[in-house]
């Protein structure tokens, strides 16, 4: 319930932001009577009704229950942790977004499946090293030998001369 | 003739044949990966659909959708848990066959039924799209503008119940699709000065991140995935049913037919409603009820027989209005578009080889179906057994690699992870993911037409109400969201239903 009045009032400022954004847009003489500005700021408008509402359905439902709207909260402590070993994984992809120009495609791969499947329980081990050398390799093959993708080679080429 | 003629090309073209042989053998594997829905299936696909020839992307995709419609029985009968939503029904019986050392049985019904299904299916697809689409003819940029906008009242009112969550995800959807350079003026909209996001954000991008990677973040802070019970060897060799049996099960799969033709074509209908409708229907109209439960094999074929049915007649909206009805049709749509293919009636006339060679392809993506279920049953369990941080590895390395594919930026892939974090925590406080995206593929249509009608009126905006589709569709979209409303209402009064909902 708390969390559908943060994620309301959150996206209410939102449709603000989004209208001021809207209003920066440009405008253009090879528009018609509705501009570039004109329908992002009709969604934004929506979007700000919308929230309102959702916030204020909220309200009322907090009002009419309100044992049910505070109950579960001791499990809000283990959902968050949940949560972070969500986020977990968006980090292991920023980090493969940073390394991959300088570290090259097959060798970041080869890091990104040992630490995806570390991060999600699989211990340490000569098979879980194989799986990521394999991976590395299969993956190598597949997109940029097959399929042509001129993945990044990282340094390698430099190094190598 | 002609439709004959292009369907007739595309089955004995061996690129299609390719497309559909490996679009079948992923999307059974996949299917049979809990965690992997069908959508998810496709999406990972859709980069490299970029490409390959128009109809060879196509072709691929919608095989996907019929391999993991069957996919997703596999461990549904084998470990008692689906691979797909639409596999949910099946457990019932299925599993409990498997438990009387019947497991082969189930998935040989299963197997025949969904092939049943997918003809049947595809018969309705191939005779009712072109019908249906030539009603669009009739449609002015107003229509347009109003069935876009219906388009997405419809799957916001009927998303989970949670009218006000359906209608924000589907203006987000908008909102994100009006980022990049307008179409009518060309002046750039919300790129902060980065040259990368001057063409907009692509909706690959945010399929992947919405549905992939939100995915491998659910699995990451949840143990969804269960490796199971080591499947029992014997009863896992595929049995198939007998002429005999299968005409002894008709009804069933008639009933099959019948609800799976009627819950695809409805937008936000989809596999698990017309499954679990024809699993309820089949044991009230058996002459054996009692058995339902119990491992009765009509409980198995008629919910299968649907599923199937259900992901050709899903195309129907699609190919005839440009409307889809689903996340995995919506991925079809999007495969599509990538070719500058926009489904709808002049895609008839202007690319009658794509529609009649996408029948063809399905004919016999459907057929495949049937040949490499019959063979693929071991590696789909070895599969199902592997542990759960390899598949997700691999799952995530596709995604990584596969985004690369699409434009060669790195930048891209930023927008994935965006894409998964909103994806993720729209999840989490039950917003549906399919309004946004439906709002994201559908934006530009709805956008352009609104614009280009009223650069015909010199802005009047009565055209929307003076033309009488464009006010019936637009009427319709007020009716659908006015009822939701007031079933939404009518919850909130009744403390009963309050704190039920509270709790959620």
């Amino acid at each position: 319930m708390r969390g559908n009045l943060i994620t309301g009032s959150l996206l209410l400022i939102f449709s603000v932001v989004f209208w001021f954004g809207a209003d920066a847009i440009p405008k253009s003489s090879l528009s018609g009577s509705v501009g570039a500005d004109g329908l992002p700021k009709m969604l934004a408008i929506a979007l700000g009704v919308l929230s309102a509402g959702f916030i204020a359905q909220t309200l009322l439902m907090m009002r009419a229950a309100p044992a049910a709207a505070n109950a579960g909260r001791e499990e809000k402590s283990g959902e968050f942790s949940l949560y972070l070993r969500a986020f977990g994984m968006i980090v292991i992809g920023v980090g493969y977004l940073v390394l991959v120009p300088y570290l090259g495609y097959m060798l970041t791969i080869g890091l990104l499946l040992l630490t995806v499947a570390i991060y999600n329980g699989k211990r340490p081990s000569a098979g879980l090293l194989l799986f990521a050398v394999l991976g590395s390799v299969a993956f190598y093959l597949l997109f940029v030998r097959i399929l042509d993708v001129p993945l990044p080679a990282g340094f390698w080429p430099r190094l190598i001369g | 003739m002609e439709g004959l003629y292009y369907g007739w090309q595309a089955v004995t073209s061996m690129p299609v044949l390719l497309a559909a042989i490996g679009g079948v053998t992923w999307g059974i594997l996949g299917g049979a990966l809990p965690g992997i829905s069908p959508s998810i299936a496709m999406a990972l696909l859709l980069p490299f659909t970029y490409n390959l020839p128009p109809l060879v992307a196509v072709v691929l995709l919608a095989a996907v959708y019929v391999g993991a419609e069957y996919g997703g029985s596999i461990p549904a009968i084998l470990i008692r848990t689906p691979g797909t939503n639409s596999a949910a029904a099946t457990v019932i019986d299925g599993y409990e066959m498997q438990r009387q050392g019947r497991g082969g049985e189930a998935l040989g019904l299963s197997l025949v039924g969904g092939t049943i299904g997918g003809l049947f299916g595809l018969i309705l697809l191939s005779t009712l799209t072109e019908p249906l689409a030539s009603l669009a003819l009739y449609f002015t940029p107003p229509a347009y503008f109003a069935l876009g906008i219906l388009g997405i009242s419809i799957i916001g009112s009927l998303s989970e119940g949670a009218l006000l969550k359906g209608l924000i995800a589907g203006i987000l959807g908008m909102m994100i699709a009006t980022v990049g350079t307008d179409p009518i003026s060309g002046v750039s909209r919300f790129t902060f000065g980065n040259p990368n996001l001057l063409e907009g954000i692509h909706f690959i991008l945010v399929m992947l991140g919405i549905f992939a990677v939100a995915e491998l973040m659910m699995q990451a802070g949840e143990d969804r995935w269960t490796e199971g019970t080591k499947p029992d060897a014997q009863s896992a060799r595929l049995r198939l049913p007998s002429i005999a049996t299968l005409w002894r099960l008709r009804r069933a799969q008639a009933i099959g037919c019948v609800l799976g033709a009627i819950e695809g074509a409805i937008p936000g209908g989809g596999g698990s409603v017309a499954s679990f409708l024809s699993y309820n229907e089949a044991r009230r109209w058996s002459k054996e009820p009692e058995k339902f439960g119990k491992g009765s094999e009509e409980g198995v074929i008629a919910p299968e027989t649907a599923n199937n049915v259900v992901s050709a007649t899903a195309i129907v909206p699609t190919l005839s209005f440009g409307i889809p009805g689903s996340n995995s049709t919506a991925i079809l749509l999007g495969g599509f578009l990538i070719h500058g293919l926009q489904p709808g009636p002049m895609l008839f006339t202007t690319n009658p080889e794509i529609v009649y060679g996408l029948f063809g392809g399905l004919f016999t993506a459907n057929i495949l179906m049937f040949l490499i279920g019959a063979v693929i049953l071991g590696p789909c369990i070895w599969l199902v057994k592997r542990p759960k941080p390899y598949l997700m590895a691999a799952i995530f390395g596709l995604v990584v690699s596969g985004v690369y594919a699409i434009d060669h930026s790195l930048f891209d892939l930023g927008v994935v992870l965006g894409a998964g974090v909103v994806g993720f925590v729209m999840r989490k406080f039950g917003f549906p993911t399919l309004p946004l995206i439906l709002g994201l593929v559908l934006g530009y249509m709805i956008e352009s037409n609104y614009r280009r009608a009223l650069l015909i009126t010199n802005g009047d905006h009565m055209v929307f109400l003076q033309d009488g589709v464009s006010l019936g569709l637009l009427a319709c979209a007020a009716l659908i969201i006015g009822m939701s409303a007031i079933r939404e209402i009518r919850r909130l009064r009744n403390p009963v239903n309050l704190e039920e909902a509270a709790a959620q």
